[in-house]
């Protein structure tokens, strides 16, 4: 821990752009959700065209987010290394194996769903284009649209799981410091291994 | 039931995959929930005070 934080007792766990990448993903994602599967419960209304809009917006905020998790953060401090897996219930360091099993799978499934939703995309007039419902055979088509379904549904259940452990009391200050950014002193040290994270602020 | 959705082809032949098989999506939202039932109840009882 650096003096700075020791002395503000505050460890800066989140940026400002980094909690409104993740809140902006949280309403596409809902967006998305809420307009795909609405429908199939018989609740109808015109939701291709907000479908689409968000799936872009979604797509403009993850590359956003490759891009920065890349160059500009500490992109090793999210993915399992030995010591998650020697010691996965000793202290973590910015991440526990836990979350980053979760991220790994979330990523995979918008991934995913990205990817399968810019090809569906095609078979949607826009303002760039009209539709053509052959640019892929109906085999591929079918491909891409289970792919698709069944990563929207695993989302559904991720989705759950992501939101019952922001609720979980003794997690509460993971949830508070993707609302205003930081962490208590106390909590890094009952937390976090120094030697693992090292806060920069 | 199955997670995909086919139909059949009316030139005969073999049926073709045309997605995701919808009628599962309460099974997903149900899973998620259990698994939070599961992971309350396992933390309640087996690792009373624990942190994370």
């Amino acid at each position: 821990m650096t003096p700075a934080s020791t002395v503000s007792g505050r460890v800066q766990r989140h940026k400002l752009v980094d909690r409104a990448y993740h809140w902006l993903m949280a309403a596409a994602m809902l967006i998305l959700l809420v307009t795909a599967f609405l429908p199939i419960l018989n609740i109808k209304f015109e939701w291709v065209g907000i479908h689409w809009v968000t799936g872009l917006v979604l797509t403009a905020i993850v590359l956003f987010h490759i891009i920065r998790a890349c160059f500009f953060q500490n992109f090793w401090a999210m993915m399992i290394d030995s010591t998650d897996l020697k010691a996965p219930l000793a202290k973590p360091g910015k991440y526990d194996l836990a979350q980053k099993l979760y991220h790994l799978a979330i990523s995979v499934l918008v991934l995913a769903a990205i990817a399968t939703g810019l090809l569906m995309w095609r078979k949607v007039d826009t303002p760039f284009w009209q539709r053509d419902p052959y640019w892929l055979s109906t085999e591929s088509w079918g491909l891409v649209y289970a792919i698709h379904g069944v990563a929207g549904m695993a989302l559904v259940t991720m989705i759950i799981i992501h939101v019952y452990f922001a609720l979980r009391p003794d997690e509460w200050h993971l949830t508070r410091s993707m609302l205003k950014g930081w962490i208590t002193a106390k909590e890094y040290q009952d937390h976090h291994d120094p030697k693992r994270w090292q806060p920069k602020d | 039931m199955s997670l995909f959705r086919y139909a059949s082809s009316i030139y005969g032949g073999n049926d073709t995959l045309i997605g995701a098989n919808y009628g599962l999506l309460p099974w997903f939202a149900l899973a998620g929930i259990a698994f939070a039932i599961a992971h309350a109840i396992f933390k309640a009882v087996a690792a009373p005070g624990r942190p994370g």
